[in-house]
């Protein structure tokens, strides 16, 4: 069990993985962009600007979860101390930055013509600014303290610390009076979300998964390199 | 039907400039992910080629992600 995720095993299915996501993320790609632009039905209220969420909801989704798995993960590192965890926690930290901070400029490029604002210090909006600021915590720590031990242990207790955000952000609609819009996708209960736009919303959030897994994929290859070629006189 | 679908009853400049954020953001994360993996892959490559013929010989049959990384390398160069 133990053998097969070990670094040489996972360097080849990464290989096969990487392989098979390319071969089928154009096509789906085309599909998605076609039901989010063209397909899908403009908002009785919003109009055509309700195409934004097709960018702006999945973008948020992958910022929400990539924090949460690295956080689930720099506990389980705090407790296991397995090596594979510290490298994937480094890979998606930067993914995950990169969808939250999209998410907050779409969400801003939304904002301007339903509300009439770019920015609002609003609880949605501000703690989807402080998840951005914990990603940036994490990121810096692995990249600016030399001592591997201590870098990954501050990086973790961000990771954990900022993890106390995450259903803030998600409950913040709920606790405080915002510009931002209640949830519209429940897990439990009924969505508000009439299924012509439902449908390309998930296949929208399944082709950027599927590009996440894409660069997840590049740059634990790129971690394991990396570790390789440091030891490379103990091969 | 063009001119609908590129103004979007107005708000067009919006729903495009999104788009063209997310996805040019995300082409240059790929892009530089990708030269950033294939930076370390010839580097790593590179110093395996520089070892002498027995220690070279022993990373590639003691290591999978060597032999992997060279085969790789020798079949871009």
């Amino acid at each position: 069990m133990f053998k097969f995720f070990s670094l040489s095993n996972t360097f080849i299915w990464i290989e096969k993985l990487t392989k098979f996501i390319s071969s089928i993320f154009f096509i789906l790609l085309i599909v998605a962009l076609s039901f989010a632009l063209i397909l899908s039905p403009p908002d009785y209220l919003q109009g055509d600007s309700v195409r934004i969420m097709y960018v702006h909801v999945p973008a948020a989704w992958i910022g929400l979860a990539s924090f949460s798995t690295i956080a689930l993960l720099s506990l389980a590192n705090f407790i296991f101390k397995i090596k594979n965890i510290k490298l994937i926690t480094k890979s998606i930290a930067p993914i995950g930055l990169m969808f939250t901070c999209l998410a907050i400029v779409t969400g801003a490029i939304w904002g301007q013509p339903t509300w009439g604002t770019w920015w609002a210090w609003d609880a949605r909006i501000t703690s989807m600014l402080v998840l951005s600021l914990f990603y940036i915590g994490f990121i810096l720590a692995n990249k600016l303290i030399a001592q591997e031990d201590k870098a990954d242990r501050v990086s973790s207790l961000i990771a954990i610390f900022g993890f106390i955000n995450v259903p803030i952000i998600k409950y913040s609609v709920d606790w405080w009076n915002t510009l931002h819009q209640p949830a519209s996708i429940k897990l439990t209960g009924t969505s508000t979300i009439h299924s012509s736009m439902l449908m390309p919303l998930f296949l929208m959030f399944f082709v950027l998964l599927l590009y996440c897994a894409l660069i997840f994929l590049m740059k634990y290859k790129t971690e394991i390199i990396r570790i390789k070629k440091k030891n490379l006189k103990r091969l | 039907m063009i001119q609908n679908l590129i103004s979007m009853n107005g708000y067009g400049i919006f729903v495009w400039s999104s788009f063209a954020i997310t996805f040019f953001v995300c082409g240059v994360v790929y892009y530089k992910t990708y030269k950033t993996l294939k930076k370390y892959e010839s580097e790593f490559a590179k110093e395996i080629n520089e070892l002498s013929r027995e220690q070279k010989t022993s990373v590639i049959e003691n290591s999978k992600i060597a032999s992997q990384v060279i085969s790789s390398y020798s079949k871009t160069i």
